[in-house]
């Protein structure tokens, strides 16, 4: 591998490229899936290839293939070139990028017991007794278990003398109970839906979510959802648990805080912001109880690595501090057009992907609160889990999210179940209405490994830390 | 570099002699892509990939197992085998699995892809010059991509099967933005250059985002809306993911879930899966190498049986109709070609019969709140406006839509004329013309 990166280097420099970095990355991946009853698949892939950027005429071209043989690892270095000249026709300004260190290191992600090790067997027999499992109760007709494995590899290299070695696995799994009924399909996930819960770590992670031993709860209560009450068409408060605050900060903080998107460069595919450059330092994004990092150096989070993509060390930065906009999430080029230093955002999803801005684990920092002072302390209202829908406008102001599953309060305690819960808000306010943030105690780390964003796509594992929160006056029952 | 298709499929039934199975499949996606992108009225990112992955499904009697690699050397191939018998081994039986589908060696025709193949970044670079012009001139900023693909696939079995065939597309979009909080968008997709004019692209995004500035609020409630081509592919999209394969039939989560044979939309409604259409860019047979055929989905709004592959055809009694994804399938068969017939009516002759109304350019970020009844929210963008006595006449702020959509399209007040190739190209498209729909609702709005 780091023979390909200094093969890329010089081809690069010799074409004329000023500045050229090289990512060699290998990934093997297993996914296993099994629906009701039916082991669905079970799936090996490997990936290996070399993506190569630079700047060349001021601005930049990056060219990407599987081939690793000498030649074509130079060929495809001046196809980086020729793409950057071919780009610079249009250009109005050099690129610049934000100074960083030489690094000569290598990092690894933790992982107890090598995931790859485990037998086919000890996977399925987990799974196929949580899947069995989920349907105990006749009314759950689909159930659905996965587990996903992954070991990344990769060295990066630049001009600029870096030389980073990176490896780390990621483990994932989850569950889903479907309970079906007249013309209506509700679903029950653990520990999160979408795929579960994602993180670095090997093995060990996937025993302690004990999918069996949950199982038989969620499928009681996917079955019990075919009873529950519609949610209201109200204006009410809302408690939302950890997992769905995760989404709600990912999708209406972390894009909007991502400064390419800020700058403009995602305009026609992700969208822009509502926030700009000139609001950094004022404006009011929450209450008082929001602050919200960023942090690639979390332990076993999706979002940590040694260095970006581009070579930067891995850090922790401030986004929104006390309900004021604190930061951006930035890359080299994005962080010095705001007369900044990069803070660690840049990555791609494989060898064939130009880095992009993207988050690391985005976190809303926990409160003061106990969950169960803070549902006794809410007159009225509904208690949110689990996401299951989500959408928002292109400058993540306008959100609607519906959950699998929600209760009423009454008077300080749950009471009835809700089905398809969902609820609408216009970000700055909806933030502006959180009034407690659940503390340590409640506050998780949760993967997304399904954020896209980019042309070509790129789907980045990305995480967020959060604790269930309370905010005043939402508008749910949307449609409903 | 991308394999030529005979390349291609000379690898796979290589794949297939190694894979000590009882019966094997091997499939080899091979392609090179580049992609042009620009914001701020400058190219920004400029990007090419080449990569060749070969799957091999692995059967021993009715258990399967899936390996893939980009690794195409000897020893990355005997490799992917192993791992793909290994998988096979652990599995469980599927008491449902029908083998491998049956089938010989079809030399289908080739495409000419010279167009695309010259498709250079000169190219690319002087198109993308040519779409932001427009907008520099009014003092807009544009952002968008000129992208080229070229794919090959070869598909290759145990029991004859022995498929490869190419293509190609280019694709080019465009928003335009102006200072007052005006957007347009434009988009053309097609399988090579031919008749893609740039500056054309762009000058529609300029005048759609000039006409947009300083949108104005609506009062959220349910309107007639004159949906164009790319906002019907949105939701077209959904309807193929969420209900026209054999999986969700089979499991009963369908919105036709026991509906077939039943009026689902209006009488005008007529939906097909057509990977093979002229105007559209499919490739001749699917990822089991059975030739994809055109299959009927909702025919004057009369719900039909949906797309199939091996597996789901022989569970359900239904012909194979050719939709197979990549091994292992967790979504099952699905449409990749959807297309909509077209009405009688053009887009202005819709909009002059809307006495109070919206036109929608396109949706943004749309997504599913309830699968069987087909309610899906989302929110408009890049040119939103009022529709007064016939007449576009004020532009509007995003609005939030949820929205059964079966409802909506059994209220149908006309079906454009003209169709519209929109997608994201590498064989998958749909094509779309303009709705005008008497009932849609919408339930917020960005301020």
């Amino acid at each position: 591998m780091k023979d390909s990166v200094a093969i890329a280097l010089d081809a690069a420099r010799s074409a004329g490229a000023t500045y050229a970095d090289v990512r060699v990355v290998e990934t093997r991946r297993e996914g296993i899936a099994v629906r009701t009853g039916r082991v669905e698949g079970i799936e090996h892939a490997e990936s290996l290839g070399v993506g190569i950027r630079v700047i060349a005429g001021g601005a930049w071209g990056f060219a990407a293939t599987s081939d690793l043989a000498p030649d074509a690892v130079r060929a495809c270095a001046r196809e980086a070139v020729a793409l950057a000249r071919a780009a610079a026709t249009t250009l109005r300004a050099p690129v610049r990028l934000a100074p960083v260190g030489a690094y000569t290191d290598t990092w690894t992600g933790p992982c107890e017991v090598d995931p790859f090790g485990i037998s086919l067997d000890d996977k399925l027999a987990i799974m196929l007794a949580a899947d069995e499992a989920l349907r105990a109760e006749s009314a759950v007709r689909i159930s659905s278990v996965g587990m996903e494995f992954l070991h990344v590899r990769k060295v990066f290299g630049s001009t600029e003398g870096s030389l980073i070695e990176q490896s780390y696995y990621e483990s994932q799994a989850g569950m889903t109970a479907y309970a079906l009924g007249d013309g209506e399909m509700l679903p029950r996930s653990y520990p999160n839906s979408h795929g579960g819960q994602a993180v670095q770590g090997g093995w060990e992670t996937i025993v302690a979510l004990d999918l069996a031993g949950n199982a038989p709860r969620v499928g009681e209560q996917a079955a019990a959802l075919l009873s529950a009450s519609e949610c209201p068409a109200t204006t009410t408060d809302v408690i939302i648990d950890s997992s769905q605050i995760a989404l709600q900060v990912h999708e209406s903080i972390g894009h909007p805080t991502e400064l390419d998107r800020v700058l403009g460069d995602e305009a026609a595919f992700a969208g822009t912001s509502w926030v700009g450059v000139p609001d950094l330092g004022d404006l009011r994004y929450g209450s008082e109880h929001v602050t919200v990092t960023s942090d690639s150096t979390v332990p076993g989070s999706l979002g940590s690595f040694g260095y970006d993509d581009e070579g930067v060390p891995a850090q922790r930065d401030y986004l929104v501090r006390d309900g004021i906009l604190a930061g951006f999430q930035s890359s080299r080029e994005s962080a010095l057009e705001i007369g900044r230093t990069s803070n660690a955002c840049m990555r791609a999803d494989g060898w064939n992907r130009q880095p992009l801005v993207r988050m690391t684990t985005v976190s809303l920092e926990p409160g003061m609160w106990a969950l169960p002072d803070l549902i006794a302390d809410t007159e009225r209202g509904i208690y949110f889990e689990t996401n299951n829908s989500w959408s928002i406008d292109d400058r993540r102001l306008n959100f609607q999210f519906a959950c699998e599953i929600g209760w009423e309060i009454e008077n300080g305690m749950l009471g009835r179940m809700i089905k398809n819960p969902n609820y609408t808000g216009i970000t700055p306010e909806f933030w502006g209405s959180c009034d407690a943030v659940c503390n340590r105690d409640h506050w998780q780390v949760w993967g997304i490994p399904n954020c896209g964003k980019g042309e070509p796509m790129q789907v980045a594992h990305v995480a967020h830390g959060a604790a269930p929160a309370r905010f005043r006056g939402v508008r749910v029952g949307v449609g409903r | 570099m991308r394999l030529a298709p005979a390349e291609a499929r000379t690898l796979a039934e290589r794949a297939v002699g190694l894979t000590a199975a009882d019966a094997a499949e091997a499939v080899v996606t091979s392609g090179d892509s580049a992609l042009t992108r620009f914001a701020g009225n400058r190219i920004h990112q400029n990007v090419a990939e080449s990569d060749t992955t070969l799957a091999i499904r692995a059967v021993l009697g009715r258990r399967t197992g899936v390996a893939s690699t980009n690794r195409i050397d000897d020893a990355g191939l005997k490799h992917c085998a192993a791992a793909a018998v290994d998988a096979a081994h652990h599995a469980p039986e599927d008491p449902h699995f029908p083998g491998l589908p049956a089938g010989g060696r079809v030399d289908d025709p080739a495409r000419g892809l010279a167009g695309v193949e010259a498709y250079g970044a000169d190219a690319r670079a002087e198109a993308a010059a040519g779409i932001i012009a427009p907008s520099a001139r009014r003092g807009l900023t544009a952002a968008g991509t000129v992208a080229r693909n070229l794919y090959t696939l070869a598909v290759a079995n145990t029991l004859g099967v022995s498929r490869a065939a190419a293509g190609g597309d280019v694709r080019a979009t465009v928003l335009a933005m102006g200072g007052s909080g005006g957007s347009g968008w434009a988009s053309w997709l097609g399988a090579d250059t031919a008749g893609f004019v740039p500056q054309h692209l762009g000058e529609r995004a300029a005048d759609i985002a000039t006409r947009s500035s300083d949108p104005q609020p609506l009062d959220p409630g349910v309107y007639a809306v004159v949906l164009a081509p790319e906002a019907v592919s949105d939701i077209l999209e959904f309807m193929g993911w969420l209900g026209f394969g054999a999986k969700s039939i089979d499991e009963g989560s369908s919105f036709l879930s026991g509906h077939i044979g039943e009026p689902m939309a209006d009488s005008r409604i007529t939906i097909a899966d057509d990977a093979l259409a002229p105007e559209t860019i499919g490739l001749p047979f699917d990822f089991e190498g059975t030739t994809r055929t055109r299959v009927p989905l909702i025919e004057a709004g009369i719900a039909r049986s949906p797309v199939t592959d091996s597996y789901y055809a022989a569970k359900l009694g239904l012909p194979n109709t050719g939709h197979a994804l990549p091994a292992p399938n967790f979504d099952g068969p699905l449409p990749l070609n959807l297309a909509m017939a077209s009405g009688a009516a053009s887009e202005h002759e819709m909009i002059a019969s809307v006495e109070r109304g919206v036109y929608v350019t396109r949706f943004h970020y749309v997504n599913v709140e309830d699968p069987m009844k087909l309610v899906l929210t989302g929110m408009t963008r890049d040119g939103t406006f009022l529709i007064e006595d016939g007449r576009l006449t004020a532009p509007l702020k995003n609005l939030r839509f949820t929205q059964a959509v079966l409802e909506a399209l059994a209220h149908v007040g006309a079906v454009g004329s003209e169709r519209v190739l929109v997608g994201p190209g590498e064989g998958g498209a749909t094509l779309v013309p303009a709705l005008l729909l008497d009932r849609w609702e919408f339930t917020g709005q960005t301020g």
